[in-house]
């Protein structure tokens, strides 16, 4: 599958600053879209769709903080820079807090916002690998049988065969074809890909919680 | 029996003419006996009066005094007749009062007779005081004569001047609190003034930044950065334009009223109240009713009124979820003629049980209020003949309402 080209969103309620914006972006060749208003970003958000969002925190109706509440019940995981104004330093850790990935005070030169951008594109790239590695591995472990899915855990504890047979009261030839079966079905080359595919499974896991 | 004294000194008759009627249809002892006993007992009434009286002549030759008037100016009876009353005024009235005496006698045009007036007045002792002196004269008498009565008002200009005092005392107390309410009140939306400034700030710099990065290019679209350019010196214009705004509502000091539309006033707050809005996430509604009559008030002092009850209103939202607060601004015709500002909320509203006490001085159902806002509030719009009330707004929240008299209905 063709990478799609990241786009960065701009969600202000003051035109001037949200073409000013778009407009800087767009002079160092990123791509921007700009919307008046967190209604108006949610109804047209696609989640698959790469890139970062610049959220005005203070705005009348839906908050920038609002929003980001809003995405968070998504599960969405773009990620969001804040622009506050003087003032807004609590509301900036409250955003923070709840897993905002930077916050920028206005006004601010142009560089900082620029760096920023760049690192939450490239952590934005991060997040959707891991995501589809993530789900690739799920899809693999779903396609794996009760009996191939406990192999696979005696496996990963680092159980030798003989133990496995005998643990679940079957012949050491049958689970060697069920470990070659897992093995295949993982796509994993090697024992310790395996193990480390499950740790970074669970590691998600428990992130999410 | 000064009235005798002076009859024999100048050698004239100055009794009333009605007393002179009465002589002059008697003859020989009975004459004198009666005159005698009219003069002894105008005497009395006179000596029992508690205003000084003095009768002068046409050339302002005083003719003779009561008791109260020895008394009030210090002088005795023989210190005092057939000399010019202008001794009992002080400059510039001494020098002047001959030429007055003079203009009545060539004009005949009263300037103080039958309407009595406030002058000053001089003691023995050179001291001066208030003095209320009303003029008759005698009827009949050629050449005129007139009597006067004077009435020291010392202890009513000490109360009045007590009384304005406190009055003066009271304005300049209430202006101080205006003053602290406003000062409280801007600086509870400073930040909101802040961001409001920052954000063509914002955009300046984006622009100024991006057009210099567009101008570092290969092949500069020139199209683009004249756009940017143009954008950044608008925004310029809409930094100065807010600043110029608020100068306008912040730097007035002086107050006094002036026929006004209402709408004006309330159009003139935007400034704060959107930048206020915007900064506590806050959606404004704002409903001018058009054709209103207009009003005349302290423009200052109802703009402050005004952001009072903003500022509740916003600060009655902060429990409600951001995406939900609106307050409503709208000018509307009220009861009799009145003109009616509501700001209205869709807050929790007030509890009924505080709802009766709220523009009591230092009641207060916030945390960290003085209590003082609504009474303010309130004492000013009283001041305007108008008045300030709370109603329920439906189906929730707190709506304020402020009536005052347009004026139309002030001249009916």
């Amino acid at each position: 599958m063709k990478e799609r080209a990241p786009i960065v969103f701009i969600v202000d309620d003051d035109e001037a600053v949200r073409a000013s914006l778009r407009l800087l972006l767009k002079s160092v060749g990123i791509a921007a879209t700009a919307l008046g208003s967190a209604h108006e970003f949610l109804a047209n958000h696609d989640a698959s769709q790469p890139g970062c969002l610049l959220l005005d925190i203070r705005m009348p109706g839906m908050s920038g903080l609002e929003l980001q509440q809003a995405l968070n019940l998504r599960g969405a995981i773009i990620p969001v820079i804040f622009i506050t104004g003087h003032g807004d330093v609590p509301m900036a850790v409250e955003a923070m807090k709840h897993g905002a990935f930077d916050f920028l005070q206005k006004p601010f030169r142009d560089q900082e916002l620029l760096d920023r951008v760049q690192l939450a594109l490239t952590k934005d790239k991060e997040n959707r690998v891991a995501l589809s590695q993530h789900s690739k591995i799920r899809a693999h472990l779903e396609s794996l049988t009760p009996r191939e899915r406990e192999v696979l855990d005696l496996m990963t504890r680092g159980k030798p065969n003989k133990v496995m047979a005998a643990d679940l009261g079957i012949s050491q030839r049958t689970v060697e074809i069920h470990r070659a079966r897992v093995m295949e079905k993982m796509e994993a080359s090697s024992l310790a890909q395996a193990v480390r595919m499950m740790m970074d499974l669970n590691a998600t896991v428990a992130a999410d919680r | 029996m000064d009235y005798l004294h002076a009859s024999a000194d100048t050698g004239e008759c100055v009794a009333p003419l009605t007393v002179l009627r009465k002589v002059r249809s008697l003859d020989g002892h009975r004459l004198r006996d009666t005159f005698l006993m009219w003069s002894s007992e105008l005497q009395a009434l006179m000596d029992a009066a508690v205003d000084a009286v003095i009768l002068i002549d046409d050339r302002g030759r005083i003719g003779g005094v009561n008791l109260s008037a020895r008394r009030l100016f210090g002088f005795s009876v023989d210190e005092l007749l057939g000399k010019n009353v202008s001794m009992l005024m002080p400059e510039p009235y001494r020098s002047s009062h001959d030429s007055y005496l003079a203009r009545y006698a060539d004009t005949g045009i009263p300037h103080i007779i039958g309407v009595g007036r406030e002058v000053e007045a001089q003691r023995k002792d050179g001291s001066i005081f208030p003095a209320f002196l009303s003029v008759g004269p005698v009827p009949g008498a050629d050449p005129p004569r007139f009597i006067g009565f004077v009435r020291d008002v010392t202890v009513q200009h000490v109360a009045a001047a007590a009384i304005e005092r406190e009055r003066d005392k009271e304005r300049r107390s209430q202006e101080r609190m205006l003053h602290v309410s406003r000062m409280a009140t801007l600086g509870e939306m400073a930040a909101g003034i802040a961001h409001e400034i920052n954000q063509p700030l914002t955009a300046i710099t984006n622009f100024a930044h991006a057009s210099d990065r567009l101008l570092a290019s290969e092949e500069p679209d020139v199209a683009e950065v004249r756009s940017a350019l143009r954008e950044i010196g608008g925004q310029a214009l809409r930094a100065g334009e807010i600043i110029r705004k608020l100068r306008r509502l912040v730097g007035q000091q002086e107050t006094q009223r002036a026929v006004t539309h209402i709408n004006e006033v309330v159009e003139e707050l935007g400034v704060l109240t959107q930048a206020d809005a915007r900064h506590n996430n806050t959606r404004l509604r704002v409903e001018l009713a058009p054709r209103l009559p207009q009003v005349n008030i302290d423009r200052i002092q109802i703009q402050q009124v005004l952001l009072n009850l903003w500022r509740n209103a916003i600060e009655a939202l902060t429990d409600i979820s951001r995406g939900a607060r609106e307050v409503a601004l709208t000018t509307k015709p009220g009861p009799d003629g009145d003109v009616e500002i509501c700001i209205c909320d869709n807050g929790d509203g007030v509890a009924a049980l505080h709802a009766d006490r709220i523009f009591d001085p230092f009641y207060t159902t916030k945390r960290s209020g003085t209590g003082l806002g609504l009474a303010i509030s309130r004492s000013i719009v009283q001041a305007h003949g108008g008045s300030v009330g709370y109603r329920p707004n439906h189906p929730t929240g707190a709506c304020f309402y402020v009536q005052l008299p347009s004026i139309e209905a002030t001249h009916l």
